[in-house]
């Protein structure tokens, strides 16, 4: 059965939209900056820079919800744009979360132990599925709704739960993806793990020192032949392959070889029909951390040997938008095959000693791209990849 | 039908490794405590001193059961509600408090919701497909439903489960997070799903989610008749909240036993389970209506 | 000297959680990652937290630490070179 895109939404750091976010991808801005706000002003991150009352605002957002529900609301409702409940299209919502509401539990519970005006009230909006559910209320979608946690794989696994989902009967039409919110915990955790960068990171460089954190959310709609045909929608591209394979070797960090990464992509090859040497470009999860670009580029070598397609991480972009990578890079897969474009690979200058692979370096257009394979791993060993194809 | 091969639940009944949990099933007091088994026996000390309860608990579950089936997984599907509460309470604090450049990153590690199903990879050395739900109350009946898809898609070694811990700071937030008046509790229940037929005969029909429910009723009557069947064929109606419908088929409410988590569900299944098993019955229904609004049904059947 | 390795190991044991083991159970110049503890990059990274709050010394560069804390012998050789 052939799993139809029929819509996609976004909103990060480059763009409050597709259209935004190509016209930064193209002239190479970064969104990342030193962060406007006190918990974020030692680092460099990718944030959005509307507050919360702005999103609501200017989205025209209906529901409430803790900041990681407002972005992903943003990101759904412009990829839902046209599309129509119906009692004959059976529609559903997956989201992936890592961050849920805890960008307000963690300001409710610093007065907790501050002994001040503690409202637990508040923490209604904590739970990750909670998110999902006002985003869903938002779109008034409520056949199905799900969240999938498993860090910054979580859009990418949420993207392929929809397709089982429509392959195996249970839904018609999905709209998949991901959302995280900047929050202190999230910063303050990958701090702890002496994880970022001071400067703008760089995926695949020798010299990469770590990530800068981004937020964001990503989201497509998905629909089989059949809902299409209700839907009336025009199919965009194709989501031809997915799989989630586990690495299993320890709970940050990827195996050195990169096993659990080459298992993903063989085996989404492998369900899309494809070979490797049928890719056109790789959007890798390329966080620049010394272990994943490394373990990522030797699983790349694993499935590809000496014929490596264009590759490339949009995280100096963005920044790492933790679960919500997988479903805004998903959108950028899209852009990619409907325009031929291939998106450079921010602050190189050196290629990683060991591997000797040198990415994507600039912006170009109107390539002949008919095949994208999009990688995203998550802590847990959680390494999935999608592969979006040309109708 | 999707076959029991093994099941294993850790919670506040004497559940671990016993045959039959419905006979021994006793009603929770207020202060009542987790069950552990010795998780020595099953995680090495070089993983288990950094383990919170939901973590030892999950995985030791899911260690028993590739303990009662042969080879290697191949899928593992995993419902949690709130996931690591330990961990995520222990890292506010750290970073609320910490007044140093260096915080320490175990509890962060931890605190995301997948470190379940990771620390399942990682202690059983699984390269398989591994996902975590995370639907609130419906985490298990989502996870046990991506578990079913699974096996349709030919895996026939299915890990599912689902895991949910307590912690003191829940009861200063209950109404808000999770609104019960059954005593809060942990718990995680985990079973290995196959095409390939048992001993027992016992296995899932199916499950089914519903997130805009007017009348559960009617919901339960057209879940019931897709598998063929009708209300006057179900045994047992396994239950969170009061039924609202007059109903001869014996009731039990789970809730008395396994105490409130959103995980629970997956332990009703436990009982539904050692229930049809030892009483010799054919249907069980379990219903999840812990919040209004939403429902989780699950049918198990004994052939 | 040995008053700092006797202290260091009940830090190590608190700050890791090593729950089942005494200060006696570690040797001074065992290893205490790999095969020695089971220790791994996770602890790396709570040793470095150990140093600054008891010891007051920044290890800003995580990939220093192997060295460092390669047994208590090292670690105590390095703070009371760096204290």
């Amino acid at each position: 059965m052939k799993i139809h895109i029929t819509g996609y939404g976004l909103i990060s750091s480059i763009g409050f939209n597709a259209e935004e976010s190509i016209k930064s991808l193209r002239i190479g801005q970064t969104g990342i900056e030193r962060g406007r706000f006190e918990a974020m002003s030692n680092y460099r991150v990718g944030a959005i820079t509307l507050s919360n009352e702005e999103l609501k605002e200017r989205f025209e957002l209906n529901t409430d919800g803790s900041r990681t529900a407002l972005l992903g609301m943003v990101a759904a409702k412009q990829a839902f744009h046209g599309h129509e409940i119906s009692d004959q299209i059976r529609t559903g919502l997956i989201s992936g979360t890592s961050v849920g509401g805890m960008d307000i539990s963690e300001v409710e519970y610093k007065k907790y132990l501050d002994q001040t005006d503690h409202n637990p009230e508040n923490y209604k909006h904590h739970s990750s599925g909670t998110s999902s559910m006002q985003i869903a209320k938002e779109l008034g979608i409520s056949d199905f709704v799900n969240t999938t946690s498993t860090a910054c794989s979580s859009a990418a696994n949420a993207i392929m739960m929809g397709a089982r989902m429509i392959n195996n009967g249970l839904l018609d039409r999905v709209i998949v993806g991901g959302t995280d919110a900047m929050s202190s915990f999230t910063i303050s955790g990958f701090k702890s793990l002496m994880i970022f960068d001071d400067d703008w990171c760089r995926p695949f460089d020798e010299s990469r020192k770590g990530l800068n954190l981004g937020e964001g959310a990503g989201f497509i709609v998905i629909e089989s032949e059949k809902s299409r045909k209700l839907s009336k929608k025009e199919s965009l591209a194709v989501l031809s392959g997915w799989s989630n394979a586990s690495d299993a070797f320890h709970q940050t960090a990827s195996s050195p070889d990169g096993q659990g990464a080459k298992l993903s992509m063989l085996e989404a090859l492998d369900r899309a029909g494809l070979a490797p040497e049928d890719i056109d470009y790789i959007n890798a999860h390329g966080t620049a951390t010394p272990n994943n670009d490394l373990s990522e580029s030797k699983a790349i070598q694993g499935v590809f040997n000496e014929i490596i397609p264009p590759f490339s991480s949009t995280k100096a972009f963005t920044g790492h938008t933790l679960a919500a990578s997988g479903g805004i890079e998903a959108v950028f897969s899209i852009l990619a095959i409907r325009n031929g474009y291939l998106y450079p690979n921010l602050n190189f200058r050196t290629p990683i000693t060991e591997t000797g692979l040198t990415p994507q370096l600039k912006f170009e257009e109107d390539k002949e791209i008919r095949h994208v394979l999009s990688n995203s791993f998550g802590f847990g060993g959680n390494n999935s990849t999608i592969i979006i194809s040309a109708v | 039908m999707y076959y029991i091969h093994s099941i294993a639940s850790i919670s506040h009944q004497d559940s671990f490794q016993n045959p039959n949990i419905y006979q021994d099933l006793k009603e929770l007091e207020n202060e009542s405590e987790v069950v552990s088994p010795n998780y020595k026996d099953y995680i090495p000390p070089a993983s288990l001193r950094r383990l919170s309860p939901v973590l030892r608990m999950g995985l030791t579950a899911s260690i028993e059961c590739q303990n009662n089936v042969s080879g290697a997984f191949d899928a593992i599907s995993v419902g949690t509600a709130l996931g690591c509460l330990k961990d995520t309470e222990k890292f506010l604090n750290t970073f609320h408090t910490s007044t140093s450049d260096f915080l320490s990153p175990t509890a962060f590690i931890q605190s995301t919701h997948n470190t379940i199903g990771g620390q399942i990879s990682l202690g059983l050395k699984n390269h398989a497909y591994n996902m975590t739900h995370t639907q609130n109350n419906l985490s298990f009946e989502v996870a046990l439903l991506d578990a079913l898809m699974c096996v349709n898609e030919g895996k026939d070694n299915v890990l599912v489960g689902a895991a949910d811990e307590r912690i003191d700071f829940l009861q200063t937030v209950q109404p808000s997070l999770i609104p019960s008046e059954f005593p809060l509790t942990s718990g995680a229940s985990f079973f290995v799903l196959s095409p390939n037929p048992n001993d027992t005969g016992i296995g899932v029909r199916g499950v089914r989610t519903n997130f805009n429910t007017k009348n559960i009723g009617d919901e339960i009557d057209v879940f019931l008749r897709a598998h063929e069947i009708t209300r006057n064929d179900l045994d047992i109606i396994l239950h969170s909240d009061s039924i609202p419908f007059k109903t001869d088929t014996k009731k039990l409410n789970y809730l008395l036993y396994s105490g409130m988590h959103y995980s629970a569900p997956a332990f009703a299944m436990h009982i539904a389970h050692d229930y049809l098993k030892t009483e010799l019955k054919s249907f069980a229904l379990v219903v999840n209506n812990m919040c209004p609004g939403t429902l989780g049904l699950t049918l198990i059947e004994k052939q | 000297m040995s008053d700092l390795k006797e202290t260091l190991k009940e830090q190590i044991i608190e700050q890791l959680n090593l729950e089942d083991l005494t200060p006696s159970d570690i040797k001074n110049d065992a290893p205490l990652f790999g095969d020695g503890l089971g220790l791994d990059s996770i602890d790396a990274l709570e040793f470095i937290v150990l140093l600054e709050q008891n010891y007051d010394i920044k290890i800003s560069d995580p990939s220093e630490g192997k060295e460092i804390f390669q047994s208590v012998d090292s670690l105590a050789a390095y703070i009371e070179k760096n204290k």
